[in-house]
């Protein structure tokens, strides 16, 4: 082994992830399905950069998200950021370009971001986010279409058993607008809803002078988690019109989403209330049996293109392709179809190339292996079949059904009713 | 049914945490709590205990390892994991104090520039002094922290209080309540989702228990 003079050289940043074999086809292949039912649903593809400037992604973002981004300067001396998610460069294309579009947009994404955080149940540092953005509807339709999307995406992949939790953050909002709190306040009450800490929400509540109807309510959220049942007990809580608007319009997505035969996948939780800092309406996240944290996340985010021109409604969500790939249950077909023993006739060519048109795989060996050598090398890949040439006219296929010598018509005829 | 796996912190809370979830319904065979198992199932087969390093429960559930666990609010803070804490058990109960000799009373510790402090809870700590506005340099340690300050490691140190004995036989002092700490029941956020009646009705039934002993320690 060569001396290195620094060891870093060889290594990877923490939280960082080489994939290859197995894990790197069933990235991809994960990655196909979910664009494919992204299409299926309308949605077309954005490609945003994948640095721009901070001030861009910082836009209404957590403190706790500002700090786990990647930063660095260009040569002007302004600061710039790797993405942490896609949705903040969606929001910066549609206001700045696409404002004057017909509506609704319907935009997919897949790609990698980043944030500087502990890596955690298959999330790394550089991780993939698959997901929609539907722009330009502030309709419960909308909000059931997103939600029906990532139950379609989470069946497309075959995760097993899911459920998903939603929420509606204006409810928690519209009863906490009289209290008049500050950021942190506020984001310290919704902590504590989001832990369903109740000695901790109590306390709280008295800390912020937050008493009556408006404490009841609050103390009441962390338990609203469940069926139907839910809304109209959340009802009787509601203290204003605005807290029963946002009721409404939850108990709106429910019922579109029941209509749709999905209502056994919901669990209406008003105890949903953390998240990126932009969301205004529904939000909800996906989870999994086997996956302790949430595979998918999103919601209902109407002020957020606003900060870049056009004042537009929209909803969203993206999913983990990583965490999703520790509880699909496809099965990816990494091996090759053939192996093929390298030889110079074109007939050998013209059958591999008549193999491959029909959609196989096909190595074709280029280390001058023979027999015994060329059926250890197919095993060792997992090949279907190994074919050896004779004389450009007779082969040997050898496969699970054992080993047969046959003609070129033969042949051909036998690979035709190969398939992958 | 799969039973739900409950996650308990080896030692000081086993045996009173067992005996709350045995008055809530939930009994357990003495055999297999007093052997040295590490995991077994209450009489009715709804759920499965592992025992764990108390530091490693808030981990064992955040990964979804265990769908829910007990731990002290102490170790729940320090570890920052990102878990449901639906309820609080009333048992275990104790503080997290800052110690230190009798002499350090009279300082004013807002003051002090080289102030060291041995802890074992070096993030509360320093959540802690930050506040305070105090600057002190944490030195993290995992046990015996009271030692320190009589081999001149650090000035001050943070434990964990529930009698007091400890400080007092080596001759140390309370100088503050950092945090106020009880066992605490903890949940996995797609346990709770994926298998909401079971876990709701588990806690309704240990709070009906904590309710009931509560009650009673008034009456008293």
């Amino acid at each position: 082994m060569p001396h290195y003079e620094n060891q870093l050289v060889r290594q990877l940043p923490y939280g960082l992830a080489d994939l290859f074999f197995e894990q790197a086809a069933a990235k991809t292949e994960l990655e196909r399905i979910l664009q494919a039912t992204f299409r299926q649903w309308g949605y077309g593809r954005i490609i945003p950069p994948t640095f721009q400037y901070y001030e861009t992604l910082a836009t209404e973002a957590s403190p706790e998200l500002k700090k786990e981004m990647y930063r660095f300067f260009d040569r002007e001396g302004h600061i710039l950021a790797l993405r942490p998610d896609m949705t903040v460069p969606t929001a910066r294309l549609v206001g700045t370009k696409l404002y004057d579009q017909i509506l609704p947009l319907r935009f997919y994404y897949v790609g990698s971001v980043f944030r500087y955080e502990e890596p955690q149940a298959g999330r790394r540092r550089e991780f993939t986010q698959a997901g929609i953005e539907l722009i330009g509807a502030a309709t419960p339709e909308a909000d059931a279409e997103v939600v029906a999307v990532a139950i379609a995406a989470l069946e497309a992949m075959d995760i097993g058993r899911f459920q998903i939790n939603l929420g509606q953050v204006a409810f928690l909002a519209a009863i906490l607008s009289e209290a008049k709190l500050s950021h942190s306040d506020l984001r310290r009450l919704e902590r504590a809803i989001e832990r369903r800490n109740d000695v901790e929400l109590q306390r709280m509540l008295e800390e912020l002078g937050i008493a009556g109807d408006a404490a009841r309510a609050i103390r009441a959220i962390p338990r609203l988690c469940g069926d139907q049942g839910v809304l109209h007990e959340a009802q009787r809580l509601a203290t204003n019109r605005a807290a029963r608007l946002a009721l409404e319009h939850l108990g709106r997505v429910y019922d579109l989403l029941c209509t749709k035969g999905l209502g056994g996948h919901i669990t209406l939780d008003l105890g949903e209330v953390r998240g990126m800092g932009y969301y205004t309406g529904i939000t909800f996240h996906g989870y999994v049996a086997g996956l302790g944290s949430y595979i998918c996340g999103g919601g209902r985010y109407d002020g957020l293109i606003a900060h870049f021109g056009a004042d537009l409604p929209a909803v969203g969500f993206a999913l983990g392709v990583e965490r999703s790939m520790l509880v699909t249950r496809l099965d990816v077909d990494f091996a090759p179809d053939i192996v093929m023993q390298g030889c110079e006739h074109q007939t050998c060519g013209s059958l591999v190339a008549m193999a491959r048109s029909r959609g196989l795989c096909v190595e074709v060996d280029v280390l001058g292996r023979r027999g015994e050598e060329l059926v250890a090398y197919a095993r060792a890949r997992g090949a279907r079949h190994s074919i050896f040439c004779r004389d450009a006219s007779t082969y040997t296929v050898a496969d699970a059904r054992g080993s047969r010598r046959m003609g070129l018509p033969e042949l051909q005829e036998e690979i035709a009713s190969w398939n992958r | 049914m799969e039973p739900l796996t409950v996650a308990l912190p080896k030692g000081r809370m086993q045996g009173r945490v067992l005996d709350l979830f045995r008055a809530a319904g939930y009994p357990t065979d003495q055999n297999a709590t007093s052997s040295r198992k590490l995991i077994f199932e209450d009489a009715s087969g709804r759920l499965r205990f592992v025992l764990a390093k108390p530091a490693d429960v808030p981990i064992y559930v955040e990964y979804g390892a265990a769908d829910l666990g007990v731990v002290g609010e102490d170790v729940l803070r320090e570890s920052d994991c990102d878990l449901y804490e639906p309820l609080m058990l009333g048992l275990a109960r104790c503080h997290l104090a800052l110690a230190g000799p009798p002499e350090m009373r009279h300082r004013n510790l807002r003051l002090e520039t080289g102030l060291r402090v041995a802890s074992k809870y070096p993030r509360l700590s320093r959540e802690y002094f930050q506040r305070q506005g105090i600057a002190a340099e944490i030195i993290p340690m995992s046990g015996s922290v009271e030692l320190a300050p009589f081999l001149g490691l650090a000035d001050l140190l943070v434990d964990l209080v529930e009698t007091g004995r400890t400080l007092r036989e080596n001759g140390l002092v309370e100088l503050a309540t950092i945090m106020e700490s009880q066992a605490t029941l903890v949940v996995n956020r797609a346990s709770h989702k994926l298998r909401l009646k079971t876990i709701q009705e588990l806690i309704g039934n240990l709070a009906t228990e904590v309710a009931r002993r509560r009650d009673e320690e008034h009456a008293e």
